[in-house]
């Protein structure tokens, strides 16, 4: 499998903050998330691998060049939507486009102009009068109008109301359908990745929790109800994330597990337990879970 | 067709898509000969990744239950008499399965379930 972005071993510090040894691989056509909360290390990793920041160690590739080393042949092929808006306040949306088309040799006026259209956008506004839903729309046509491989995306949707986040994500995933395009976007809202990614990461205060296929997440993270579960598991064929003791009127336990698979409820036998219920986590549940059993391990 | 699609449920999206379609070809709601809505249509409709609307036409493919002409687009197939009562029937089981299972974890037993199943219906089942 190729990869739109491979980072391995990927070291930053900035004051307090770490970035630790950091390994990702985001498949070459995926949509990407990548999850974590505030201050996990989301926005520095994005800003590392387009070459805004330099790092202390590691390797990052991205479409198979090397940042920094490459940096300008990969951002002439890289859409990117920052955090904060970066754009100057006191030009209109039409002067910004022009601005941002001298840049890009593959500027697709036709699509932008569609795009304007789409997103209703007044082109003689100046940026700084648009409402923060415009802004949004904005960053999102300059990004997908350059025609790029690979859209970073660093929470794009936040604090937007669902009508603005549907248009946006729309267009989107129109551009994925019609490009093959690799997309890396960072969310916290965790039900919104989970109708479209293909992976996703989970950060934790600098460093990389998991990274796996979300059908996998999905399917193999379970609550387990059990009882009369031994004291100590033992050697168990899936990952125990977290245990709640068994309340004292000797109800079942509930144990979070990951890898889990059907054919393994035969563990239970082998113990002397038995397995009362096994029930569905979604993305959210899923990712709490893994969050506090990463927390717990580190203690 | 797709109005409850549940990105929560541990069934792959692009599973739920392709039950979808069978049940609305195994129904007569989709006809022989009937063209699908384009991957983009449908993948921008659902808010899904494109991936997964290709993943779910492959799928109905390698069941035959559309035919994926490149170029033109994907296409219901014929299907035997027989093939679409089975696909109805074993929807039927899959919904019963899943109110049994939900009956066992919510405590409420067999005998109610059939009761208030007669009741709905409102008739005796044999």
């Amino acid at each position: 499998m190729s990869h739109a972005i491979e980072i391995s071993g990927l070291k930053y510090r900035a004051g307090s903050f770490e970035l630790k040894d950091v390994d990702l691989h985001v498949p070459t056509g995926s949509i990407y998330g990548f999850l974590g909360p505030n201050g996990s290390g989301k926005t520095t990793t994005m800003r590392l691998v387009l070459g805004l920041l330099r790092p202390l160690g590691g390797r990052i590739s991205v479409l198979g060049d090397r940042m920094p080393e490459d940096a300008p042949r990969i951002l002439a092929r890289v859409g990117y939507v920052p955090e904060q808006p970066h754009l100057d306040a006191t030009l209109t949306v039409r002067e910004l486009m022009t601005f941002q088309a001298a840049f890009y040799p593959t500027w697709d006026r036709a699509f932008a102009e569609d795009l304007v259209k789409r997103f209703e956008l007044d082109d003689h506004r100046v940026f700084g009068r648009l409402s923060k839903g415009q802004k949004a729309k904005l960053m999102i046509l300059l990004a997908l109008a350059q025609r790029g491989d690979l859209l970073v995306l660093d929470e794009p949707t936040d604090g937007l109301d669902p009508v603005v986040r549907r248009d946006i994500l729309t267009a989107l995933l129109e551009y994925v359908a019609e490009r093959k395009a690799t997309i890396f976007i960072s969310s916290h809202l965790v039900h919104e990745l989970e109708r479209f990614c293909d992976w996703v990461a989970v950060m934790d205060d600098g460093r990389l929790v998991t990274e796996v296929p979300m059908e996998k997440l999905k399917l193999g993270t379970k609550r387990l109800v059990v009882s009369g579960a031994p004291a100590t598991p033992g050697a168990t064929p899936f990952v125990i994330l977290s245990r709640d003791p068994a309340p004292p009127n000797g109800a079942s336990e509930r144990w979070i597990v990951g890898q889990w698979e059907p054919a393994m409820s035969s563990y239970f036998q082998g113990v002397g337990a038995s397995l009362v219920d096994v029930i569905d986590l979604d993305l959210e549940d899923g990712f709490v879970e893994l969050l506090r059993s990463f927390r717990t391990s580190r203690g | 067709m797709f109005h409850n699609l549940d990105a929560r449920s541990p069934i792959p999206l692009y599973a739920q898509i392709a039950e979808r379609i069978r049940l609305a070809i195994a129904t007569g709601a989709l006809a022989p000969a009937e063209a699908l809505p384009s991957v983009r249509q449908l993948a921008t409709e659902l808010r899904v990744n494109p991936a997964t609307v290709v993943q779910a036409y492959r799928d109905l493919e390698a069941q035959n239950f559309v035919e994926i002409r490149h170029g033109a687009g994907t296409f219901v197939r014929e299907l035997a008499p027989g093939r679409r009562a089975r696909e109805r029937a074993s929807q039927a089981t899959a919904l019963v399965r899943k109110l049994l299972a939900e009956a066992r974890r919510m405590g409420v037993s067999l005998v109610e379930v059939q009761k208030a199943i007669e009741e709905e219906v409102g008739a005796k089942t044999p």
